[in-house]
């Protein structure tokens, strides 16, 4: 068992020094971050531009106001709906805001000119059928303007409601709906629903789902390369000279799971320090205990597994040949997501939160939406225990028999025959 | 008691008998030479004495018992198969390795250095595997199989891809190690140097035992009744010699085939009476005449 921890600690220590698994552990919660903040930055840096936009109108209903001012804080606020307070914003002013000004125009041929000699960015014509179509052609120069259609909306139902309506139907005409949402409890207990009870619901099973999965099979990845690379470089024998198959299967399986685990650990630290500081979310323990088994579980299932495969074929390209085996059971729950979610109780969700290749994704994600009863998970929790079990001493003959063996893939047949006498 | 002790063992593979029913022991201190062509089934009984792979009927003992853990450790081995871990450091694999067998890191710190002085390589020591050259990662190899001091050493083809110089080198390791009191199975096809290495030796061919002894016994038993002789004179003169049953010329020098039931020394007495001796020898065949006849007497 000494010599287990032995082989654990190299391979832990050769695997998160390699430039993939930095790459992988760092570069995910980055890029992550980058798709999230790029857009809002791309956003944020090119509203200062300030337009000068000419207008002609031929329907004879519209006086607009020389400029208006887009506010830059309205443009993040549109991105996260439901956070407070984006209604009165008015008071936050950083500088950053664009102008846009309003010149009106009789002759489309001046307008034209205008925008040719650079005076004007654009201008738009209101058609004498305006009221009947919602109809507005806009004119630029080649493609490169943006003109705000927000703000022009408002502008235009100002225009054309003032003095129609009193103040805050006019508000509510601009902004009809903004939810608030309760849920009843079967005790008849009624709770306001948030946007951070919705997270922590649905979201965060599903997120946790996503990332046990990349690391489980980043980790049992690694544990198939590793298998592959000793197996292709012969030094297995020398391995085998020294410690038993099993010692050496059990010694890899903690040691790239302890990997998969550190992986697993920075993400989630990096994912909900955001959360956290962003939606004051709590996070609920027995969610963060049970993800953790169904990780080591799972990860045990496939690592073992691929220990075998690993051991069954002749190099590391071959071996990575026979990935796609086990990667289609375990994103099928991903992949069947739509019926996890409305009818996390049904058949097949049922099917998918016991069958040990699916259970620790979908039994995840079905906590997330239903209240599973926790015998349901006790069984499940079971079932991949018993499988595991079995599993590891399938992989482990499997292992011994075929590391030192060359050449030809088995046949079905004949790995069967060594799982029983191995 | 004996090092190593094999009884009754045999192994096949998929109903292909790879070793066949074989009994033989190995004494400490000695050096051991398993020999045979290619295919005989050397590495198969390596591999079933390090219970790599288990044998399909018979008992194997290492240092008086079933081999355990606690045997392992005392147990070096260089596979035929060369290979380390391509991207790992020379200190660090060779550390490692020395750990999986039960060493503490500082002790296999120390010898690893030591051993890589020995073998002119301390500097690549920080180097990767894939840095260095063929030659030199084979060097490293057989280092990993002694630097935890085991007390049985098993290499399998050790002179394989080196130059004579490296060849030297790894020869005198050996032998300093037999010196110490290691006990040595050396598996090999290079009749040449198991001739000069070994105390006694095992060829099997076709997983059956073909020779066993000690190497000077084995060589006396397959002498032929003949001797070698250069010489000035007129050869039809020999011919004339009753004791002779015949004679073969190999250009520079002859070979007398002496007639059952009679002795070298009054035919060497007949000789001297007929021409001039430049030089006489007893011709005691190599190990690698005796295995090629061996081997050809077998497949035909």
């Amino acid at each position: 068992m000494n010599k287990s921890i032995m082989v654990a600690k190299y391979e832990f220590l050769k695997t998160v020094k390699r430039k993939e698994f930095i790459l992988m552990t760092l570069g995910f919660p980055l890029f992550f971050i980058l798709i999230i903040l790029v857009p809002l930055l791309l956003t944020g840096f090119s509203s200062p531009e300030d337009l000068t936009l000419g207008y002609i109108d031929r329907s004879n209903s519209f006086e607009f106001p020389d400029e208006i001012t887009v506010k830059e804080s309205m443009i993040f606020s549109n991105e996260i709906p439901g956070t407070t307070n984006n209604q009165d914003l008015d008071g936050q002013d950083n500088g950053k805001d664009q102008i846009i000004k309003l010149i009106r125009y009789s002759d489309v041929e001046a307008a034209k000119q205008d925008v040719i000699s650079g005076t004007l960015s654009g201008y738009l014509i209101i058609p004498q059928d305006y009221l009947k179509t919602g109809i507005v052609e806009s004119f630029v120069m080649g493609k490169g303007t943006n003109i705000p259609q927000d703000e022009l909306s408002e502008l235009m139902v100002n225009n054309l409601l003032q003095d129609k309506v009193d103040e805050d139907t006019l508000k509510r005409v601009k902004d009809p709906i903004t939810f608030k949402q309760f849920s009843i409890e079967t005790t008849g207990e009624v709770s306001e629903k948030g946007l951070t009870d919705l997270l922590e619901d649905s979201a965060l099973p599903y997120i946790i789902g996503i990332l046990l999965i990349i690391s489980i099979f980043t980790s049992s990845g690694y544990l198939l390369q590793s298998v592959a690379e000793e197996k292709e470089s012969r030094i297995i024998e020398i391995l085998l000279s020294s410690v038993t198959p099993m010692e050496l299967l059990t010694g890899k399986i903690v040691g790239l799971g302890s990997v998969g685990l550190l992986q697993i650990a920075i993400w989630l630290s990096v994912g909900f320090a955001g959360l956290i500081y962003v939606f004051a979310l709590s996070i609920n323990p027995l969610l963060l205990i049970l993800s953790l088994a169904y990780f080591i579980l799972g990860f045990l299932l496939f690592a073992s597994m691929m220990g075998a495969v690993g051991a069954m074929s002749g190099s590391m390209r071959e071996s990575q040949q026979l990935i796609p085996i086990f990667t289609f059971p375990a994103i099928a729950p991903i992949l069947f997501m739509q019926v996890l979610i409305t009818e996390p109780d049904g058949m097949l969700s049922m099917f998918f939160s016991m069958f040990p290749l699916t259970s620790p994704v979908a039994m995840l994600i079905r906590m997330g939406v239903s209240d599973v009863p926790l015998y349901q998970i006790a069984i499940s929790l079971l079932i991949l225990m018993v499988s595991v079990y079995f599993v590891i001493l399938a992989s482990a003959r499997l292992f011994r028999v075929r590391l030192l063996m060359y050449g030809k893939r088995p046949a079905i047949g004949e790995i069967i025959r060594y799982m029983k006498t191995g | 008691m004996e090092t190593i002790e094999l009884e009754n063992v045999t192994k096949s593979y998929n109903s292909n008998k790879v070793i066949e029913d074989i009994s033989f022991s190995v004494k400490p201190g000695e050096i051991f030479g398993l020999l045979g062509p290619n295919g005989a089934g050397k590495t198969t009984i390596l591999r079933m004495m390090l219970d790599i792979i288990k044998p399909d009927s018979g008992n194997i003992k290492v240092f008086g018992k079933k081999l355990d853990s606690d045997s392992k450790d005392r147990t070096g081995y260089l596979p035929e198969e060369r290979g380390l871990y391509k991207r790992s450091r020379v200190i660090e694999l060779l550390v490692y390795l020395a750990q999986l067998k039960g060493m503490t890191k500082p002790r296999a710190l120390e010898n690893a250095e030591s051993l890589l002085q020995s073998i002119e390589m301390l500097e690549h020591k920080d180097k990767k595997i894939e840095e260095l050259s063929k030659g030199m990662q084979q060097k490293i190899q057989f280092i990993a199989t002694i630097i935890h001091n085991p007390d049985l050493i098993v290499v399998d083809e050790p002179f394989s891809g080196l130059d004579p110089v490296n060849t030297q080198l790894i020869k005198n390791i050996l032998l300093e190690q037999k010196k110490a009191g290691k006990t040595i199975i050396l598996s090999t096809h290079m009749m040449e140097q198991a001739e000069v290495m070994c105390d006694r030796i095992l060829m099997i061919n076709k997983g059956m035992i073909v020779l066993h002894g000690k190497v000077g016994d084995i060589k006396n038993e397959h002498r032929n009744n003949s001797i070698f002789l250069e010489f000035e004179g007129n050869l039809n003169s020999l011919k004339e010699i009753d004791l002779i049953e015949n004679i073969i010329s190999h250009g520079t020098y002859i070979e007398i085939f002496l007639k059952e039931g009679h002795d070298i020394q009054s035919l060497i007495e007949d000789i001297v009476k007929r021409v001039k001796i430049q030089r006489i020898e007893q011709s005691t065949p190599s190990l690698n005449e005796i295995f090629i006849n061996i081997v050809k007497g077998v497949t035909s």
